[in-house]
C-alpha cells in the first residue's frame, strides 16, 4: 500500500515517542496480566492450609449462617456462600462488612466455619492475597499508588498505547507485504529486532487493539459516565419501585435449594457463589455468580444472575452468561475479550502467551529506540552514548527483569509467609526487588546489568519450586504446573544470559550492549591502528 | 496542487486538540448514539453502557489521526467545528440536561 512518505515519517516519530514513554509500564502491565490468566490456580498454589475447620457440607450451611448472624448481625446485609471450596476458598461462608471508602476501598473479609463441636469459628486469614496483588500490579501498570491516583495514569498510558498501535500500523503499511514474513536473523541485529517487533505487533494486533480500548474504558469509565450524566438529559431514574405488599415472612431458599433450582433453570451454568443480602427496606436479595464455558463472562472469572430469593427464579439476567440480550452480550464480549475468560483453558493459555508476546513487543520497541538514537548520534563527533540513551538502555534491562524477579520472589514468599501474609507485605517484597534491580541496572549500565541480572532473575524464578519443596510439611503441594512453568522460565532466562554474553563481546564499542572492558579494548586497537 | 509536507513539529497543538476536543466530540457522538438506540434513563442499562463504551474507540481514533491535520490551528478549528455541530444537534434534539 502506498502512503505519502511525509506521513509515514511523521508517524514513525510519533510511534517512537509514544512507545518510549509508555513501553516500560506496558511491559509490566502485560507480564503481570499474563500471570493473572492463572489467578485461580496461583491462588490455590499459594494459599496455606486454613486454620478453620473443614467447610460444612452445603446442606448444613443454614446452621452455619444462623451462627454467623447471631454473632455478627451486620453480616446479614451481604454475605457469600461459597459452593466451590478448596485451598483457594477455604470457608463456606464469608462476608465483608460495609465500610466507608467507596467502591474501591479495601475491605476486610471475614471467613466462618463450624468447629466439630458445633461452635462458630471466625477468621480474617483467608486465601493468599498474592494473586490479587499481581492483578492489581497489572491494573495499575506497576505503579505503587492508590487506585484513584494510579488509574488516570494507567489511562494516559493506554491512550499512548492506542496511538502507538495505529501509528505503528501506518508506518508498516507501505512495506507490510515485503516485511511481514521476513525475519532476517543475521549480522544486522537491528534489522532482526525490527522484524521481530513487526511480526509480533501485526500478528497480535487484534489482541492489542482490544487491550488498548478496554484499558481506556477501565481507567476512565467513572469519568465517562459522569460526563454523560452531567450533560445528557435523562428521564427519571429507576421506575418507581412497585409497592410491595408487606410480604409475610416467607422463607428464603437455602443454598442447597437454590443450587437445585438453578440446575433445572440454567443447565450448563455452574454456580460458584451465592450472595445473600438485604435491601435498605429489609427485603432479601439473592445473587448467583458462576461460569459457563460456552460463554464469555462479565467479571474476570464469573458472570452473575439475580434470583428471586423465595423461588429461585432468575429475575435479572443482564450479566448471566448465555441469558443476556444483544446489548448485554455485546458489553460482556468487551470484558470477556480482555479477560480471556471464554472457551476454557485453551484460550487462557493463548492469552498467557499473547500477553508475554505483548510484553516482549514493548521490550523490543525500547531496544529499537535505543539503537536508533545510537545510529543518529554516530553521525556526531562523539561516539559516546548520551546520558538519556544510557539511562533508557539501563532501564530497558532493569525494569522488565525487576518486574519478573519481583513477582517471582513475592509469589514464592507466599509459602514461607503462610498465614502471616498480607497484601501489603507482598507489595513490599515486590517493590524492594523491583527497585533493587532497576537501581542495579542504572549503576552498572545495560550491558553488564543484563549479564548480571538475568541469572538473578532465573534464581528468583527458581525460588518458586524451592518454596514448594521446602514447605511441603506445613503446606502440601498443589498445582505443580506453577512450579513447572517457573522452572521453564528459569531455563529461558539462562539461555537469554548466554545470548547477552555473546552480544556484549561482539558489539561495536558505541553500543550500549558493549561491555566497558571491550569498549576500552576497541579504543586501544583504534589507537594502535592510527599510530 | 501540492500539499505542504506533514511533520511532527506541531505535535503539541494537534495532540491537545485531539485530547480535549476529541473527547468533547466523542462524548457528543456517544450522546447521538444514545438517542439513536433509545437510552432514556440514568438506570445502568446495558444500552447506556454501550454508549459509554463507544467513547473509547472514538477518542483513541481521533487522538491517533489528529496528526493528519496540517497544523495545530487546523486541528483545533476542524475538531472544534465538528464538536460544536454535534453538540448543537444534541441541543436541538433536546438531549441536553
Amino acid at each position: 500500500m502506498k502512503l505519502r512518505p511525509d506521513i509515514v515519517r511523521m508517524y514513525k516519530e510519533i510511534h517512537g515517542w509514544v512507545g518510549i514513554v509508555s513501553g516500560l509500564a506496558l511491559f509490566i502491565a502485560f507480564y503481570a496480566g499474563a500471570i493473572t490468566m492463572f489467578e485461580v490456580p496461583l491462588q490455590r498454589w499459594a494459599s496455606p492450609p486454613s486454620g478453620l475447620a473443614a467447610p460444612v457440607p452445603l446442606e448444613r450451611t443454614p446452621e452455619l449462617v444462623r451462627a454467623v448472624l447471631a454473632a455478627h448481625p451486620e453480616a446479614a446485609e451481604d454475605y457469600d456462600v461459597h459452593l466451590a471450596v478448596g485451598p483457594e476458598q477455604p470457608a463456606r461462608v464469608s462476608w465483608q462488612p460495609h465500610e466507608e471508602g467507596g467502591d474501591h476501598g479495601t475491605h476486610r473479609t471475614f471467613y466462618a466455619a463450624l468447629a466439630p463441636d458445633g461452635s462458630l469459628q471466625v477468621e480474617e486469614k483467608g486465601p493468599s492475597p498474592v494473586a490479587q496483588f499481581v492483578d492489581i500490579l497489572h491494573q495499575q501498570v506497576g505503579l505503587p499508588f492508590s487506585h484513584e491516583v494510579a488509574m488516570p495514569i494507567m489511562g494516559a498510558i493506554a491512550l499512548l498505547y492506542a496511538i502507538a498501535l495505529i501509528s505503528g500500523i501506518i508506518v508498516l503499511l507501505p512495506s507490510l507485504v515485503a516485511d511481514l514474513f521476513a525475519l532476517r536473523i543475521g549480522r544486522n541485529l537491528k534489522r532482526m529486532w525490527l522484524d521481530l517487533h513487526n511480526v509480533l505487533g501485526v500478528l497480535s494486533l487484534p489482541f492489542h487493539l482490544i487491550m488498548a480500548l478496554t484499558a481506556v474504558v477501565f481507567a476512565f469509565h467513572d469519568q465517562f459516565y459522569d460526563a454523560q450524566g452531567l450533560t445528557f438529559a435523562r428521564a427519571d431514574a429507576r421506575p418507581p419501585a412497585v409497592a410491595r405488599a408487606a410480604a409475610p415472612e416467607r422463607p428464603v431458599l437455602t443454598p442447597a435449594e437454590a443450587v437445585r433450582r438453578l440446575a433445572v433453570e440454567a443447565p450448563g451454568f455452574t454456580p460458584t457463589t451465592l450472595s445473600y443480602g438485604e435491601r435498605p427496606d429489609g427485603t432479601p436479595t439473592l445473587r448467583a455468580a458462576g461460569h459457563d464455558p460456552r460463554y464469555g463472562l462479565r467479571a474476570s472469572t464469573y458472570g452473575f444472575a439475580g434470583l428471586d430469593p423465595h423461588t429461585g427464579e432468575i429475575v435479572m439476567s443482564d450479566y448471566m452468561p448465555g441469558r443476556q440480550d444483544g446489548w448485554g452480550a455485546t458489553i460482556t464480549s468487551f470484558f470477556a475479550l480482555h479477560f480471556g475468560n471464554f472457551g476454557g483453558s485453551g484460550i487462557r493459555w493463548s492469552y498467557f502467551l499473547l500477553g508475554l508476546a505483548g510484553a516482549f513487543l514493548f521490550y523490543t520497541g525500547n531496544l529499537l529506540w535505543v539503537e536508533s538514537r545510537r545510529k543518529r548520534q554516530r553521525k556526531l563527533p562523539s561516539v559516546e552514548q548520551t546520558r538519556s540513551t544510557r539511562i533508557l538502555g539501563a532501564l530497558t534491562v532493569g525494569v522488565p527483569l525487576g518486574c519478573i524477579a519481583g513477582i517471582s520472589v513475592t509469589v514464592a514468599a507466599a509459602k514461607p509467609l503462610g498465614l502471616a501474609t498480607s497484601e501489603g507485605l507482598h507489595a513490599a517484597i515486590y517493590y524492594a526487588v523491583f527497585l533493587a534491580f532497576a537501581a542495579w541496572a542504572l549503576w552498572r549500565g545495560a550491558a553488564r546489568a543484563g549479564i548480571e541480572l538475568l541469572p538473578a532473575t532465573a534464581a528468583a524464578m527458581l525460588l518458586i519450586p524451592v518454596a514448594t519443596l521446602t514447605s511441603l510439611g506445613r503446606h502440601p503441594a498443589s498445582e505443580p504446573l506453577v512450579d513447572l512453568v517457573a522452572l521453564a522460565a528459569a531455563a529461558i532466562l539462562i539461555l537469554a544470559r548466554r545470548a547477552a554474553v555473546a552480544r556484549a563481546r561482539s558489539s561495536p564499542r558505541d553500543s550500549i550492549w558493549a561491555l566497558p572492558a571491550s569498549r576500552a579494548r576497541t579504543e586501544l586497537r583504534v589507537q594502535e591502528e592510527q599510530a | 496542487m501540492s500539499t505542504p509536507e506533514l511533520s511532527s513539529r506541531d505535535w503539541l497543538g494537534k495532540a491537545s486538540a485531539g485530547l480535549i476536543l476529541g473527547f468533547a466530540l466523542s462524548l457528543g457522538l456517544s450522546g447521538l448514539l444514545a438517542a439513536a438506540i433509545g437510552v432514556g434513563d440514568t438506570y445502568f442499562s446495558t444500552r447506556g453502557q454501550l454508549t459509554m463504551w463507544v467513547i473509547a474507540p472514538l477518542w483513541c481514533g481521533i487522538l491517533s489521526f489528529c496528526f493528519l491535520f496540517r497544523s495545530g490551528r487546523g486541528a483545533w478549528l476542524w475538531l472544534g467545528a465538528a464538536a460544536a455541530a454535534v453538540w448543537f444537534a444534541l441541543f436541538l434534539m433536546g438531549r441536553l440536561s
